[in-house]
């Protein structure tokens, strides 16, 4: 009796995971105009693209960019926050439009989804403890305990990075940056290992605890925002990217990295060929 | 550092409760539903509520949280966030609460329905003056106990996109660089909402205890 009901569930939880077949396809972007809304997933632990700010707002890069773009393509902008790991799989799941991140853009992650024209530099740094001596160039966290983001593309060139030394890196990863760099101001870890533009913010931010290790040790790399490779939503991510270009040229995107990274990036107007 | 935090982090206390006590109605709603089919003399409907509570008691919430938010809209059926939230809570609490209901029916000592036989009651009467009672008395601080589970298991819904208690003490710590504060802000008041419950079922222990004589 049990066996056979068993059988009978494992038969109704494939035939629900093979139905997305039948799904119909309904164009995105003007699903979205016709709403008014565009749905975001992000997570609001990346300052300072996306972060929480002391008065506990939603405020970063994201925040201000996404409102110009979706003053270009004349809907609101809807945000859902997730921890990373559950970003993505909302994403091909439909449960927004597309994601925010931002995310490095990696071959891997090229094959499964069709990123937006970059937003900003990506390559990979490493943050310690302010004053630690033990570490003056990328090559002295050999033999040591580094952390990185779980599921991210930073951790990945952590570990390949590691590999090339003459000992090989320890790496921890941890749910958001946040409790990394928490864990490297406790001195659990001797450094953090992430895109240039937000270990500068965290040691622009906090000075007596953090210094960013120069030079970068990634290979060069870049963020763009992430839509899917479904053929109805190609529209969306082609109205997000004439936005982003808009903005490019007219200055506007220079003005927010300026307000946002202190500094301001050069990046293609195409989704470059990720060499990570 | 201003107050206004403190006003999110009693916003987000009161969106836990709010959301708990919502599954927590539907899950003891549920749970008597299958707590009645799982000990009806019927295979037919006691072996679906077995299936029901042997898969939610054996599945870990987080893992249910994440079928139904990310595996319910791959077959068309769109699940918002707070939907998924409840939803994932309800059939959890509910496997839970059929089965301590269950256990509570269960120990309705058999004299008292042979003697109700006896006097002529009908089972109706037999369920509603005698069995009923009896279970909830009998039941009463298991399914406390699980409210006050569910209200902490709550803090697994930020997966799903909800900015409960738990997520926004995390999201503020990360903002303000002071995580002692806002985890302590969130551990007070998760055991403040405890302490009330807790209160509340001691409130109706003692008043199902002293009805009727």
């Amino acid at each position: 009796m049990n066996k056979r009901f068993l059988m009978k569930a494992i038969l109704g939880l494939s035939l629900a995971l093979g139905l997305p077949l039948a799904a119909h396809a309904e164009d995105t972007l003007a699903k979205v105009k016709s709403a008014g809304v565009l749905k975001v997933g992000t997570e609001t632990a990346f300052a300072p693209f996306d972060f929480i700010d002391e008065t506990g707002a939603h405020a970063g890069l994201n925040v201000d960019l996404f409102d110009e773009i979706g003053k270009e393509l004349g809907v609101k902008i809807q945000w859902v926050a997730l921890p990373w790991d559950g970003v993505l799989p909302g994403l091909e799941a439909g449960q927004f439009d597309m994601v925010a991140g931002p995310a490095t853009i990696t071959k891997a992650r090229v094959e499964r989804y069709r990123f937006t024209v970059p937003i900003a530099e990506a390559t990979v740094a490493l943050l310690k403890r302010a004053g630690d001596d033990t570490i003056q160039k990328p090559e002295d966290i050999a033999g040591k305990l580094v952390g990185a983001g779980k599921a991210t593309a930073q951790l990945k060139q952590l570990q390949d990075y590691g590999k090339t030394l003459p000992k090989p890196v320890e790496t921890r990863e941890y749910v958001g940056y946040n409790e990394a760099y928490a864990d490297l101001a406790a001195g659990r870890i001797v450094a953090v290992a992430n895109s240039l533009p937000n270990i500068a913010f965290v040691a622009q931010k906090q000075p007596d605890t953090f210094a960013v290790v120069k030079p970068a040790f990634g290979q060069p790399s870049y963020f763009g925002y992430i839509g899917t490779k479904k053929p109805e939503d190609q529209s969306l991510i082609d109205a997000v990217d004439a936005a982003i270009l808009k903005l490019k040229k007219n200055g506007s995107m220079a003005k927010l990295q300026e307000k946002w990274f202190g500094t301001t990036f050069d990046t293609p107007d195409t989704v470059p060929t990720p060499k990570v | 550092m201003s107050w206004r935090l403190f006003d999110l982090m009693l916003w987000a206390a009161g969106y836990t409760v709010l959301l708990s006590g919502i599954s927590i109605a539907i899950g003891l709603t549920l749970g008597l539903l299958v707590c009645a089919a799982k000990l009806s003399t019927s295979r037919l409907l006691s072996a679906p509520a077995t299936v029901f509570i042997s898969f939610f008691r054996g599945v870990p919430l987080l893992v249910q949280l994440l079928l139904i938010y990310n595996l319910l809209p791959q077959i068309g059926i769109m699940v918002p966030s707070v939907v998924a939230a409840i939803l994932g809570l309800s059939l959890c609490t509910a496997a839970y609460q059929a089965e301590n209901l269950r256990g509570g029916f269960n120990s309705v000592p058999k004299g008292l329905l042979e003697a109700a036989d006896m006097v002529g009651l009908s089972p109706w009467q037999q369920l509603t003056r005698i069995r009923a009672p009896i279970a909830f008395r009998l039941t009463l601080p298991a399914l406390v106990n699980e409210a006050i589970l569910i209200l902490k298991a709550s803090s697994l819904i930020s997966v799903v996109g909800v900015i409960e208690l738990t997520r926004m003490a995390q999201n503020l710590a990360a903002s303000t660089y002071k995580p002692l504060l806002f985890y302590s802000v969130a551990g007070g008041l998760y055991l403040v909402i405890c302490w009330t419950l807790a209160g509340g079922g001691a409130l109706a222990e003692r008043l199902t205890r002293t009805h009727r004589a």
